[in-house]
């Protein structure tokens, strides 16, 4: 019912976990977010009054990065680490992990599914 | 972990003081390093470097962009030729 900064709507839920479904916030920011209007975290976002709902809006509004406009920063932060061609860049490019983990087995979030290559002999048959 | 305020980014000073000479020459010759370590600072934008890699020198252009991040990032030290299978 309460929408907050954009199309969010969580509802029936504590407003604590309900910020949490606006991207951007989780559940430290969140925390904080109430503690600061002094609200009952443990109270159902749908009963919150309209000025606590304007309240929490002017904070994020205030402090925070969200949703949009977050998203935005992100993917524009890895544009630019493609354009200078840095290592980091290089990694985003191929679709492989950045962060240095290794590749020889697993790094399936980034390598994405399977491809099986023909004839490729596994390690037992290698024995 | 990051590395420390308190000591500031790291530069190599040779090679910054090479950087310094040229800008009181006017030149822009590219310079050869070997200082992969060393952080781009912004008094590097517009220079040449010719940075190791172990084996050769990448030519690496510094823009604004490249601020803050070090000299190695751009000299990839890896040759990735492809697999067996996929030709």
């Amino acid at each position: 019912m309460p929408r907050i900064v954009g199309t969010d709507v969580p509802n029936n839920k504590c407003v604590w976990i309900a910020l949490t479904y606006i991207h951007g916030i989780g559940r430290f920011s969140a925390a904080k977010i109430i503690k600061e209007l002094g609200i009952e975290p443990e109270i159902h976002a749908g009963k919150l009054t309209e000025d606590e709902v304007s309240k929490i809006a002017q904070i994020i509004d205030r402090d925070y990065v969200v949703e949009g406009q977050l998203r935005r920063q992100v993917s524009q932060n890895i544009a630019r680490l493609r354009d200078i061609g840095c290592y980091r860049g290089l990694r985003h490019r191929r679709g492989m992990p950045v962060r240095g983990q290794q590749t020889q087995s697993n790094a399936r979030t980034r390598k994405g599914k399977k491809k099986t290559v023909a004839g490729k002999r596994g390690v037992k048959e290698l024995r | 972990m990051g590395r420390s305020l308190k000591k500031g980014p790291f530069v190599d000073e040779k090679l910054m003081l090479k950087v310094i000479k040229q800008g009181q020459l006017g030149t822009k010759d590219p310079i050869k390093t070997w200082a992969r370590r060393c952080t781009i600072v912004p008094e590097f934008v517009g220079y040449t470097f010719l940075v190791h890699n172990g084996k050769m020198f990448h030519k690496v252009f510094v823009t604004e962009e490249m601020v803050g991040h070090k000299l190695g990032e751009f000299s990839i030290t890896r040759t990735f030729r492809g697999h067996s299978g996929s030709k």
